[in-house]
């Protein structure tokens, strides 16, 4: 019989550290800056057990009625805290708020729990056993806890089911304790119903759990996010995992540096080496100084121009020790001239002509990016380029997005341009697509640059041989005044994404 | 103003305005409180929301009216024609009098800020923005004077209308049920059946603009747009809410008080050459900045006309302290001042809707629901018209202030009672009216305006009333007389571009022909 009980103290340690230990990982997660959010919600737990036990000397009689409502009570805002956070970091602007009030409520209740449990157990044991016994084991628990959370639980559960199980297991706890402490407890039939209530939510969100985490989704990262910040523009969010390091903008993956190099040589290169004697450049978008890095293998450039909307991304990439070696410490180069600037006033207000560009923007997901791929915008670029000179357009995937990409292609074309659309495979993205756009006619180039990871110039031809299942369809082009682009690309994403 | 003095105002419209005040005035500080519980516990206060009335011309029109004594002219100057008025129809007038290489006129203009009429517009360090009309739907080619001014402003080129005026995506949105939707139309079944309608007035080929061009008798006059809708059993709610705002849009009346002729008129009148309409910052400012530019040598500012008589063959203009003798006149102010200044006119039966425009000057956007920030921005369960975005035009990808431009036309309840509470009421009373049912769809709206500008117009545009196609004293003042011609839109009973050139032009026309 005493094990039995001193079981249950080991339980309930180990879910009140698991919901501590999600609530702390997951505002790392989420907000970056790991050490700061770890001390900041063990600090409030503790100082929230302490509220909880000090609480405890209110509560007179039915000592065991309210132990086991409080275990229901903790089981059910533990078992659901990682939902209710990733829905309030998706959904809400109040996700700290929202954070430190559940780790506050959740702290109370567990420092309630084992005060409580001590007085009823007084009368059975002697005092200087119980206090053993019960900090023994709940000294354990919390051990037992700490190994399993990230040896098991979140590799094998993520963070929405874990906190769930451990739910379950507060609800069991109370469940037993009606059996238990049967002779104390007034109503046992009650009570157990009321358990089983709380067992049946969590067992639904059990099933329910990957539609939380899909309705989520958008704003969540599978791997330690190292960087995050929120500029006047959008969202910069640097996350590793192992030796790959992806950018996220706003939600969307950018980069991810263990293939990068094959989505930058594609998208530079066949444009690039096929221009004669290219010596001014210009990048639009690309923030991240990759594609700079492989304009960088071309001695005869003189001067490479780059405008990208947001400051804090080119600083970034700039001055951040593994970023700027990721790109070559592109930005450093005497030859590139940094302009933070919206791209398509920029291209209004001045009149140089480039031999090259290069147009990096983000997939076209909303009005605003849209207008940087109309058939205004294409024309615009194209008085920028010299006679001779090429343009290549990042366009979205081919496969995922098959009109949206014909869209662009034929967007191009409406501007009274040569469009040659082409396609290579980057692991982390899937199929994507590029178009050179060009005023005269455009051959593939006879020679590359020596020290490329991916593209040959035997492989050149296939890359612009479209399989069938991403062969040309019917769009129309994307234009100011009807954005049939967005529109395209919302729908078929958004079938992917089911 | 407390509650008690609200509840004491009985009149329809007052009434109606009050009770959404004192509604929404407990519903926001639930939000308030609420917003501030979530976002950051500290409840923000209302930043100061500076501003006023703009333009406000009603002392000297009032002074007309009631025939005040203006004082005696200071000198004479003869001139073969005198327009009055330089709105669209009397700069219009003058665009083509000019084009016609008839160079001896003065166009004068009361406001002293300068012409434009309803297409005056503004400018702050945000943006531009309109005070009125903003936009142009594509002319059709029934329009040709308008198409001739496109081609010259450079809009039309080789058939192509210019891609960075026809208005971008997206074009509009409706708040309803709490989030916004793309669109503003109801769904297909509802719409379908009118729509198939439409189309057969429109094969007919009668709906016309100008509308001068097409037929002129109509049994459809003679009904209301409401009634109209009854008895085709075109009768469903979201139907008629769209009916009705389209109706309080074009011509400040709800469908009940616009003709069915009128009514089907804006909808069949129209073909669809291009995804428009034509829109800037400034609205129909950027025509009318346009046509001041060119013409700017004939324009009189400051000079309102108080007093036309006869004098022998010539007409004597009375403008401040300048008498214009002048042989003929263009008289394309509004045409039912005529019966105070010109001398022995008749009273004409048109009727005006009051409107109430506003300029919001916005620091930061404010949160959103739903379909994203387009050009025209409709609320659903609200009296006024909604709101346009003045910097829709921008190429920018990231904008982060703007100047919207707020639409209230007074339609519910009649004219003369609407004009009074116009003016009845000060600006903070018309700064909350706004405030508050902006804050339906945008409950942080007040933390993002800086500056609230209001122009109230009693007689801001002729309103097509059942009848208005066979009025009499209508055809009289289109017929004119002893060489003076009425030029302003309201002879065609509604206010729009296309109608106000067209009657300037016509007005330039005869004089033109002798």
């Amino acid at each position: 019989m005493p094990i039995v009980l001193f079981v249950s103290v080991f339980l309930i340690a180990a879910c009140g550290l698991v919901y501590e230990l999600i609530a702390g990982t997951l505002a790392s997660y989420l907000l970056g800056d790991s050490v700061f959010q770890f001390s900041t919600v063990i600090g409030c737990y503790l100082f929230a057990m302490g509220i909880g036990s000090g609480l405890s000397r209110y509560i007179g009689r039915g000592l065991v009625a309210r132990f086991i409502s409080i275990e229901l009570m903790v089981g059910l805002l533990g078992g659901f805290s990682s939902s209710i956070l990733f829905l309030a970091f998706a959904y809400t602007q109040a996700f700290r708020l929202i954070l430190y009030l559940l780790v506050v409520l959740i702290g109370i209740l567990v420092g309630l729990e084992i005060p409580l449990l001590m007085r009823i157990l007084k009368d059975r044991f002697s005092f200087k056993d119980v206090v053993a016994h019960v900090l023994t084991f709940d000294y354990l628990g919390a051990l037992g806890a700490s190994l399993l959370f990230p040896i098991l639980l979140v590799p094998k559960l993520g963070l929405v089911r874990s906190a769930l199980v451990f739910g379950l297991i507060n609800a069991g706890v109370a469940l037993w304790s009606t059996y238990i402490f049967k002779d104390q407890l007034g109503q046992p039939h009650v009570t157990r119903f009321s358990c089983a209530v709380v067992v049946a939510m969590l067992i639904a969100g059990m099933f329910g759990a990957e539609r939380i985490s899909a309705a989520a989704d958008n704003n969540l990262y599978a791997d330690e996010v190292i960087f995050a910040r929120d500029t006047r523009y959008q969202r910069i969010v640097l996350t590793r995992w192992k030796d790959d390091i992806r950018l996220f903008l706003s939600g969307h993956l950018q980069f991810s540096s263990r293939d990068e190099y094959r989505y930058h040589e594609a998208l530079v290169h066949p444009g690039m080496s096929a221009v004669p004697n290219a010596r001014r450049v210009l990048v639009l978008g690309g923030g991240d100084g990759l594609a700079v890095r492989e304009l960088l293998r071309y001695p005869g450039i003189d001067s490479i121009t780059l405008v990208d909307l947001d400051p804090e991304m080119t600083h970034l990439f700039t001055n951040h020790p593994y970023l700027s070696e990721l790109n070559g410490h592109s930005f450093r180069s005497p030859k590139v001239h940094v302009t933070n600037a919206d791209a398509f006033p920029w291209l209004e207000e001045h009149r140089d002509s480039y031999d090259f560009i290069v147009v990096d923007f983000p997939d076209p997901t909303n009005y605003s990016i849209g207008k940087l791929f109309t058939t205004s915008f294409y024309r615009l670029m194209g008085r920028h380029l010299a006679r001779n000179g090429v343009a290549v357009i990042q366009s979205t995937s081919p496969l995922f997005a098959r009109q949206s990409y014909w869209c662009i292609v034929e967007t191009v074309k409406q501007a009274g341009l040569r469009a040659y659309p082409y396609h290579v495979y980057v692991p982390s993205f899937g199929e994507w697509g590029y178009v050179i756009a060009s005023l005269e006619p455009y051959e593939p180039p006879m020679t590359l640059p020596a020290g490329l990871r991916f593209l040959t110039v035997a492989g050149l031809p296939e890359i612009f041989r479209f399989p069938t299942d991403m062969d040309w369809v019917d769009a129309e082009p994307n234009r100011l005044n009807d954005q049939v682009l967005v529109r395209y690309y919302d729908k078929e994403w958004s079938e992917i994404a089911h | 103003m407390n509650a008690d003095e609200r509840r004491s105002k009985k009149k329809g419209l007052s009434a109606f305005i009050c009770v959404h005040l004192r509604l929404n005035s407990s519903g926001l500080s639930r939000r308030k409180f609420l917003s501030a519980a979530i976002v950051g516990l500290i409840p923000k206060t209302d930043p100061s929301i500076e501003g006023g009335f703009v333009f406000e011309s009603q002392q000297w029109g009032h002074r007309i009216r009631d025939r005040a004594s203006f004082p005696a002219p200071k000198r004479q100057v003869k001139i073969p024609v005198a327009i009055v008025g330089g709105g669209i129809a009397g700069l219009s007038a003058a665009w083509r009098l000019d084009k016609k290489g008839f160079r001896d006129f003065v166009l004068l203009e009361a406001e002293s800020a300068g012409a434009g009429g309803n297409a005056r517009w503004g400018e702050n360090e945000v943006s531009a923005y309109p005070w009125a009309a903003h936009y142009l739907p594509i002319p059709n080619r029934s329009a040709v004077y308008v198409r001739e001014l496109c081609e010259e402003f450079g809009l039309l080129k080789d058939g192509r209308w210019d891609e960075m005026t026809l208005c971008f995506s997206p074009q509009e949105r409706m708040f309803i049920h709490g989030r916004w939707q793309e669109g503003i139309e109801p769904e297909r079944k509802w719409l379908a059946p009118f729509e198939e309608r439409v189309a057969e007035f429109r094969a007919s080929k009668k709906f016309t603009i100008p509308m001068e061009l097409g037929g002129h008798d109509s049994p459809l006059d003679k009904l209301s747009m409401a009634d109209w809708m009854r008895q085709e059993k075109l009768n469903s709610p979201a139907l008629d809410w769209y009916i009705n705002y389209c109706c309080r849009d074009d011509y400040g009346a709800l469908a009940a008080d616009t003709s069915g002729w009128a009514g089907i008129h804006y909808f069949a009148s129209r073909e669809h050459e291009e995804k428009g309409p034509l829109v800037w910052p400034e609205g129909n400012g950027w025509l009318a900045r346009r046509l001041i530019d060119k013409l700017r040598g004939y324009i009189r500012t400051g000079a309102p006309v108080h007093r036309i008589a006869k004098r022998g063959t010539r007409w004597s203009v009375f403008a401040g302290d300048v008498e214009y003798q002048a042989d003929s006149v263009i008289f394309a102010a509004p045409t039912f001042t005529a019966e105070y200044i010109v001398e022995g006119a008749s009273h004409v039966d048109f009727q005006y809707s009051p409107w109430l425009t506003a300029n919001l000057t916005l620091q930061r956007m404010p949160r959103d629901n739903g379909a994203p920030l387009s050009w025209d921005n409709v609320i659903h369960d609200s009296p006024a018209l909604g709101y346009v975005d003045n910097t829709h035009q921008s190429l920018r990808r990231y904008i982060d202030r703007t100047v919207l431009t707020f639409y209230w036309a007074l339609a519910q309840g009649t004219p003369a009672e609407n004009r009074r509470l116009l003016l009845s009421h000060d600006w903070n009373y018309w700064k909350e009216a706004i405030l508050t049912d902006l804050e339906r769809a945008h409950p942080d709206i007040r933390q993002c305006v800086s500056r609230i500008d209001i122009l109230r117009m009693g007689h801001a545009m002729a309103r097509p009333v059942p009848g208005f196609l066979a009025s009499e004293s209508r055809r009289r003042a289109i017929a004119g007389g002893g060489r003076l011609y009425y030029a302003n839109s309201d002879l065609s009973g509604f206010s729009i571009f296309e109608e106000a050139q067209y009657r300037g032009v016509k007005a330039a026309d005869k004089i033109l022909s002798g």
